[in-house]
């Protein structure tokens, strides 16, 4: 296990799999602050090796979502060493060619169809998709006829559903889903737990972040929390769980009841 | 990436409504004068020049371009530029393309060509539609125009242009007034990488038009030491070429303003999007 250790030297010499060439994700000290002096991530070290799924837990301001930005090249870190694929991760880096992600929602071009935006994201740079890995997108998506609808006729569960499909376009070796369950009902929740299982099934490595306890305990391998910015705990699921009955009750004893003070930054996430 | 981001936006209901509406508004012009009979002198312009439309379709694209230089197509110019990246944000699409292996840099050139091109097209809409428009309501004749600074109380100094020289002189008034429109772009362009509010840029490049007229000494004789820095208070001086001889003082000074309103925002677009967090 290496999620939460910098570099991970447990995971590099336990894991099989981790043995193979860089960690998908390779954090040490990363800092990030905002306009106005927000402080969205304070010393953060995480170690994401391969075929891992990491929930990544948080309440609203820990810090989840700009930490997956600085790892898409979204957002420049004020300080710290970020890698994908033992690659620096910055705005253009080839490695994003590896990485799928959902993040902050859906973000479609409004008067394009469905399908038409699936074909965009194709043939974006580094997209390694054909029209067969298109078509996987589409069966995926399941919105069938609607697909060829405009986007911006769609409901926040169609939404959903083909920004998932797009974040699984070409198959991605990293695949970043920020809270990807946010207002869905119980079925599309399923659909998304299937798609990360098959996702690790091939091999893939996730990080997922959720306010969902539950959806982490059940779909991950590992998981990290994070409160203002740090890091708080970090293991396999079972040992964050330790003697509790479950991740939410561990999780709740680690961030602490809610309304209790805390110097959560706000406006990040 | 050029001809896919080209595509987009051509299909973009907002960019077909306004080369709709530019196209929609040179044919009303053509059916307003042509209604109203079209044997009046109409003025164009700021300067002291009337053409009577009857007399040559050739008529109508100049009453159209001095018409909608500035206004109307600094406000085409604002919403093409304005929404490149400002809409891109909004709907939240920007974040999913610059998280691909893509140069910041190669997506603005994209961005920047593209919304160039649409703001070309807007200025070239607006004389070809006239022109159109004009030679089936008023045929294709010499275009006759009154020179009023010419012309004294015993004498009107009346000028008349072949059909090949009305083209020529609008070919070149045409591009004098798309340079014209460059500070306005650039500007407009500049507040699309600053911020995720499409209308905002777009409210930004409109109003700095709409300062450029009111700081104008025509009307505020107090301002004359501004006139001259305005982006958008020459844009007029291309009516001067249908005078005789064509008269083009002041026209190279306002192109070379142009390139540097152009160069100080397309190098801070730059500077700030190669550089800025993408949090929306």
């Amino acid at each position: 296990m290496a999620v939460g250790t910098p570099m991970g030297a447990e995971g590099a010499a336990g894991d099989p799999v981790a043995a193979e060439g860089a960690p998908p994700i390779l954090i040490e000290g990363l800092t990030k602050r905002l306009r106005r002096g927000v402080l969205a991530v304070d010393g953060l070290d995480m170690v994401v090796h391969r075929g891992q799924i990491v929930g990544l837990a948080g309440p609203n301001g820990a810090g989840k979502s700009v930490t997956m930005k600085v790892l898409l090249g979204l957002v420049r870190p004020s300080a710290g060493r970020v890698e994908l694929f033992g690659e620096p991760a910055r705005a253009g880096a080839a490695a994003l060619a590896r990485v799928g992600a959902l993040v902050d929602g859906p973000g479609f071009v409004p008067h394009l169809s469905g399908l038409a935006n699936l074909r965009l994201a194709a043939r974006l740079p580094g997209a390694r998709v054909d029209e067969q890995g298109i078509e996987r997108a589409v069966a995926l998506a399941g919105l069938g006829d609607a697909l060829e609808r405009p986007f911006r006729t769609y409901s926040h569960g169609m939404r959903y559903r083909l920004a998932l499909a797009q974040a699984l376009l070409g198959d991605p070796d990293l695949l970043l889903l920020d809270e990807p369950t946010t207002g869905l009902d119980p079925a599309h929740t399923l659909e998304i737990r299937r798609t990360v299982e098959h996702a690790r099934e091939r091999g893939a490595t996730v990080l997922f972040s959720s306010h969902q306890l539950g959806e982490i305990e059940r779909i991950c391998t590992h998981a990290v929390v994070m409160r203002a910015g740090r890091l708080l705990a970090a293991g396999s699921v079972a040992e964050l769980r330790g003697a509790h009955d479950s991740l939410e009750a561990a999780y709740l004893e680690l961030v602490g009841a809610p309304g209790a003070s805390r110097e959560d930054p706000v406006g990040a996430r | 990436m050029i001809a896919a981001e080209l595509a987009m936006q051509w299909r973009r209901p907002r960019t077909l409504a306004t080369l709709a509406a530019l196209c929609c508004f040179s044919f009303a012009l053509t059916l307003a004068l042509a209604l109203s009979g079209g044997d009046r002198l109409q003025r164009v312009g700021d300067i002291p020049l009337l053409i009577v439309p009857e007399r040559s379709g050739g008529s109508i694209p100049v009453i159209a371009l001095a018409s909608t230089m500035k206004f109307f197509l600094p406000l085409a110019v604002a919403i093409f530029a304005g929404e490149s990246i400002a809409g891109e944000a909004a709907s939240g699409h920007l974040r999913y393309v610059l998280a691909r292996p893509l140069s910041r840099e190669r997506y603005l050139l994209a961005k920047l060509v593209v919304a160039l091109l649409l703001s070309l097209i807007a200025v070239l809409l607006v004389p070809l539609a006239a022109l159109a428009a004009g030679a089936a309501a008023f045929g294709w004749h010499p275009l006759t125009a009154i020179d009023g600074s010419a012309s004294t109380a015993l004498h009107t100094a009346v000028l008349g242009f072949s059909p090949g020289a009305t083209l020529a002189r609008m070919g070149v008034g045409t591009a004098y007034v798309a340079g014209g429109m460059l500070s306005i772009f650039s500007f407009a362009f500049l507040l699309s990488t600053l911020t995720a509010y499409p209308f905002a840029a777009v409210a930004g490049g409109v109003g700095l038009t709409l300062v450029s007229r009111v700081l104008n000494s025509d009307y505020l004789p107090g301002v004359a030491v501004l006139n001259r820095w305005m982006p958008n208070n020459d844009v007029d001086l291309w009516e001067h070429f249908f005078q005789r001889p064509a008269q083009t003082a002041g026209m190279s000074h306002f192109l070379l303003l142009q390139l540097i309103y152009a160069g100080i925002c397309l190098t801070a677009a730059w500077w700030w999007f190669t550089r800025r967090d993408v949090l929306t």
